[in-house]
């Protein structure tokens, strides 16, 4: 099974304060550190272990600037066989963009492949968007919220796909595919610097974006970026933390779920 | 003509509460409400609507992004593009809507949770809520979105007058992605929606090795340990125990979150507890919004110091 999985470099925001700078024009990342997407990270695990199972190759495909090569190189040192960069220095917002280069990327490139493998979603982005558009222009099956993949054959795939509230759906998808990884599907390995520095021996192919750009005229506008719009919020226990765990445990008690 | 067409989530016989917000939102848009649902008996908010395409097809297959194309194309056949296309954003709503963008080669804004009617452009959540996007579809043709549960539902108006019915057949079902069954989560013993104290934890708590001293905590305040996504997803609690659109939603009558950031996934579990009470490290994180009280604090300190006064 030839398998051709993305995975793109984000920022790490949950722990950060972010600015908008240029009133609205741009979010100021300069100081947030990088990652992988959490979700890209469930996905390449998932490919590697297919791979190793059944035999054939995983792929790992980035869009992004330079930087982006980390990512490539943690999926190496993870199991993927080769890194594909295709470098721009542009972030593409619209799904739609960055699902029209992968297409024209994979055309030209004729790169051959049995599935397809995505996260669910972009962390930073969280449009959840490129596996389906890029499934739908290549004329392939797509499944989403994968959270189980149960058959491996040569011609199709059984997975199971996660609903709401603890309910799956099985379905069958025959071969060439797309599909989405949703987290929890496995418990991704652990990757060591060590492991990385040995994968960077592997050399990383690196493509322009620019020689793929037929028909990417962006479909969406971004106007400008706004911080969330302010709700009542929380009363903050001020104070030394001696006071506001107490503050807190008389709470609880007023609200008669501890005595 | 224009008009939004509604594509309806329904899921074993049941109409979902979300396609509320669907059509909430078309009053915003000032545009016909019309719903395209399977034909079934569905209870449905039928006089919200302005019209009604009923497809003769079983729900399974009309929740299935190859089949929905098809279905899409016979709407547009008979009575032309939609101005808007609108999905739920849900894990169904979602797939169907990403598909059918790149299939019809659509604008899409995915996850709207607001609409400025002045300027005609959505809000788009980024990096999990702590920033918005206003967006806009390029041109003036037609365009997708999937709206956030919760977020129009108020704005739903009936108008008291029964919707137009159409009825679409002949869908020939996709022979490439097919449904099988539906798999039920295994029951457990303990049950997080019954407790009336939940103690949820979340990624900032690091690692594994943390969780026996919150239980710990737990077993102090006779809470039931409960806890967000990342961390049912790294095992570190049985899936049993997730709040949360993909888990449980839970209303009991304290919901104390630590060290986790409030991604509407997690918020649309947890929102109607009785009082919510946050710890989180960042002053920033969104559900400060949604709680009633919180501690600004790294929560292990805040764990430790909780110990103490409990023990002494
Ligand atoms: C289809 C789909 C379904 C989903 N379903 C669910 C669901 O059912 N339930 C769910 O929860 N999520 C769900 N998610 C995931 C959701 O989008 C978020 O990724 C998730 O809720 C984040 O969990 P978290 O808040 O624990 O982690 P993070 O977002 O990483 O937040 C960690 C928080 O901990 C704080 N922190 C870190 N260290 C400390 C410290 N020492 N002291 C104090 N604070 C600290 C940080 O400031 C941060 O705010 C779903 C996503 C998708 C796409
Ligand atoms: N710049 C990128 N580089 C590599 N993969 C990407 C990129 N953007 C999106 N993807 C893939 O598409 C998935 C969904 O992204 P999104 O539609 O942005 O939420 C991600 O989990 C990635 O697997």
């Amino acid at each position: 099974m030839n398998l051709i999985v993305f995975t793109k470099r984000v920022p790490a925001t949950q722990e950060e304060e972010l600015r908008i700078t240029g009133e609205g024009k741009a979010v100021d990342l300069s100081k947030v550190p990088f990652k992988v997407n959490d979700w890209d990270n469930y996905s390449v695990e998932e490919a590697v272990r297919i791979v190793e199972k059944s035999g054939g190759t995983a792929t790992a495909v980035s869009i992004g600037d330079a930087e982006s090569d980390e990512v490539l190189r943690r999926a190496i040192a993870m199991g993927a066989k080769d890194g594909l960069l295709l470098e721009t220095g542009d972030v593409f917002h619209d799904p739609n963009v960055r699902a029209t280069l992968i297409h024209n990327f994979l055309k030209k490139e004729n790169l051959p492949f049995d599935a397809i493998f995505t996260g669910v979603q972009s962390e930073d982005d969280q449009f959840g968007a490129v596996g389906g558009i890029l499934a739908a222009k290549l004329g392939l099956p797509f499944v989403s919220m994968v959270i189980g993949i149960d058959t491996v054959e040569s011609d199709h795939l059984i997975v199971r796909r996660e609903l709401e509230g603890g309910l799956q759906e099985r379905v069958k998808v025959m071969l060439p595919c797309v599909i989405s990884i949703q987290t929890g599907i496995n418990e991704p390995r652990y990757v060591s610097i060590m492991g990385i520095r040995k994968a960077s021996k592997v050399e990383r192919k690196v493509y322009k974006a620019a020689d793929y750009q037929d028909s990417m005229k962006s479909k969406i506008e971004i106007i400008k970026w706004v911080y969330p719009p302010k709700k009542a919020g929380a009363k903050i226990l001020s104070g030394e933390l001696e006071s506001a765990c107490k503050e807190l445990l008389g709470i609880l008690k007023e609200k008669g779920v501890y005595q | 003509m224009s008009y939004a067409l509604i594509v309806a989530e329904v899921r074993r016989g049941l109409f979902e509460e979300r396609n509320l917000d669907s059509i909430g939102i078309c009053s915003l848009l000032e545009k016909d409400p019309i719903m395209l649902i399977p034909e079934s008996d569905y209870s449905v908010n039928w006089e919200a609507l302005s019209g009604v395409i009923k497809v003769k097809i079983e729900e399974t297959q009309f929740l299935n992004p190859l089949n929905m194309v098809n279905i899409l194309g016979k709407v547009i056949g008979k009575r032309g593009k939609p101005d808007v296309i609108i999905f739920t954003n849900s894990a169904s709503g979602a797939e169907l809507a990403a598909y059918t963008a790149g299939y019809f080669d659509l604008p899409i804004i995915t996850d709207v949770s607001n609409y400025d009617k002045e300027q005609g452009v959505f809000y788009k959540s980024y990096y999990s809520d702590k920033i918005f996007g206003e967006f806009k579809p390029s041109g003036d043709g037609s365009f997708i979105i999937t709206v956030r549960s919760g977020s129009f539902k108020e704005y739903v108006t009936e108008n008291g007058t029964t919707p137009s019915i159409e009825t679409i057949e002949d869908i020939t079902a996709s022979p490439v992605r097919t449904f099988m069954e539906y798999v039920e989560e295994e029951k457990t013993d303990v049950d997080i929606t019954k407790a009336d104290f939940l103690l949820s934890l979340g990624r900032g708590i690091g690692n594994k090795d943390e969780i026996p001293s919150y239980e710990e905590l737990a077993g102090l305040l006779k809470a039931v340990i409960s806890g967000s996504r990342p961390v049912i997803d790294k095992m570190w609690l049985p899936k049993a125990r997730q709040v949360g659109t993909s888990g449980k939603t839970v209303k009991p009558k304290v919901y104390l979150a630590m060290g986790i950031s409030g991604a509407f996934q997690h918020i649309a579990g947890m929102k109607d507890s009785d009082c919510i009470i946050a710890v989180n490290k960042d002053p920033e994180a969104p559900i400060f919004q949604y709680a009633n009280y919180g501690i600004v604090a790294d929560i292990h300190k805040v764990r430790d110091k909780l110990k103490d006064i409990l023990k002494a």
